[in-house]
């Protein structure tokens, strides 16, 4: 009882998690500064964004909702700190693992989606509106592809549970192997997921002010922020769990490394990508993902079929 | 409960974000707060952000006399900012209503709207002026440094 609730509350919960995502986005502030050719933030730079926007006055605008307006950001926390639980860091086993999990983390990191939408419905501001249907469109163009490649490395290891999926990998390393499409395809998705340049669509502040967020301050932005530094490390960690199966069977102190290090490779390619890309206008967006991404995920689906029946 | 309002003064002053508003300028300042946020001065270093909407910011960067038509506008946007709110009034023209002061459409200075914190001239201010009186005027939030730092006003370098 005690240690499930040091396990949320503390480590790998959430204070950990909220450590490590500030963290990572110094990391990816930082690599895109250095890519910019700035020097960029200093290291306490999020710290210091998030502390001050805590002590901050927070407005609900008066035609707000504002149970809603006040839910959503908490709604968004606990979607992505709950499906950090289910995914498998330094060991083969996630801290709750069963039959079925993979499904129910990629739906737990739809839902701060869903949330940003909600947010920004219920602020009832023009440009929180824009921003909102926005983030819906984008979510139908990369979600499917991004359920794609991660199922795919599933359909080859014959199971529905990331942990098992693990354990799977870590016994045929090479299958690993196979599945280079779908982790292209997924760091694509997951720069959509996250609304980052090329995909920010629906925050783009020089069209639409700051698209959902529009109406948020203080505290509940924060929130916000603090939701999508930790959705990064969630879909970095899942990532690296389906596509960089290796490293697990070194002890919880080396696996620790090793997984430290994966996430931060993730996070700096997702960087890289931010930095050589310009935002695409939303049928752009759509259209790519449909007609590039989306075959390319398939691809990998037809691959993993067809291995799983020769292997 | 003292260290916690320290962090908070500590956390202000490394992370203003600001908006950018045109008050009735001749685009000249603009130009030059728009120079500012390039990544040559890079103003990442110390945590300034440019944002799009009040709510996020902190730091109200007005360029240019106010205007009658802009008046009632600057004033929505500063009552939209949160609080602890600051206005830098960026300019000669913004400072005092410089060259357009006594005209028939302008009312003056940005300080004969809003209160204003820093005051930063030139015609138009010089980014590194810009940025300076920025970081002066978060600096003054400090208690310390506040009995050396009496005025919050920057003097632009002419070049
Ligand atoms: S201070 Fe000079 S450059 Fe700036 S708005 Fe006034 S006239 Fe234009």
């Amino acid at each position: 009882m005690i240690l499930s609730l040091f396990n949320l509350l503390i480590f790998p919960g959430f204070l950990f998690l909220s450590l490590f995502g500030l963290a990572m986005e110094f990391v990816d502030r930082k690599l895109y500064a250095r890519m910019q050719n700035r020097i960029g933030p200093p290291w306490f730079q999020p710290f210091a964004d998030f502390i001050k926007l805590a002590a901050k006055e927070e407005i609900i605008p008066e035609e707000a909702d504002p149970v809603m307006f006040r839910l959503m950001p908490v709604f968004a926390l606990t979607a992505v700190v709950t499906a950090f639980f289910y995914i498998p860091l330094w060991g083969t086993h996630s801290l709750f693992a069963f039959n079925g999990d993979l499904i129910v983390v990629i739906y737990l990191l739809t839902l701060p989606t869903l949330a940003f939408f909600l947010a920004g419905w219920h602020s009832t501001s023009l440009f929180a509106m824009i921003g909102a249907t926005r983030t819906l469109t984008q979510l139908f163009a990369y979600e499917v592809p991004l359920f794609m490649a991660v199922l795919a490395p599933a359909l080859l290891a014959g199971t529905w549970s990331l942990s098992e999926m693990t354990v799977f990998y870590q016994v045929h390393p090479a299958y690993a192997g196979f599945n280079i499409i779908g982790f292209i395809v997924a760091l694509i998705a997951i720069q959509g997921k996250l609304e980052r340049v090329p995909f920010d669509i629906p925050e783009a502040e020089t069209e639409i002010v700051g698209g959902t967020f529009t109406e948020y301050s203080g505290r509940l932005l924060a929130m916000f922020r603090m939701a999508i530094d930790i959705e990064a490390v969630v879909c970095a960690s899942l990532v690296a769990a389906v596509f960089l199966p290796f490293g697990f069977g070194l002890g919880p102190a080396w696996g620790f490394v090793i997984y430290v290090f994966k996430v931060l490779i993730i996070i700096a390619l997702l960087a890289l990508l931010r930095t050589v890309l310009a935002r695409l206008r939303i049928e752009q967006m759509t259209i790519f993902c449909w007609k590039v991404v989306a075959p390319a995920a398939l691809l990998q689906l037809l691959i993993n079929l067809i291995l799983s029946g020769v292997l | 409960m003292k260290w916690l309002q320290k962090l908070i003064t500590w956390a202000r002053i490394k992370s203003p974000w600001v908006i950018h508003f045109n008050t009735g300028a001749c685009n000249a300042c603009d130009i030059e707060i728009v120079a500012a946020l390039t990544p040559r001065f890079d103003i990442e270093r110390f945590g300034i952000l440019l944002k799009g909407t009040p709510r996020h910011a902190d730091v109200l960067l007005c360029s240019g006399p106010v205007t009658r038509q802009i008046q009632d506008r600057l004033v929505r946007i500063y009552e939209q900012m949160p609080e602890p709110k600051f206005v830098v009034a960026v300019g000669t023209c913004a400072c005092s209503g410089g060259v357009f002061q006594g005209c028939y459409n302008v009312k003056g200075g940005i300080d004969a709207v809003l209160p204003v914190s820093a005051y930063i001239p030139g015609c138009p201010a010089r980014p590194e002026a810009i940025i300076d009186g920025v970081v002066k005027l978060l600096s003054s939030l400090d208690p310390k440094p506040a009995a050396t730092l009496p005025e919050t006003t920057t003097t632009a370098k002419s070049t």
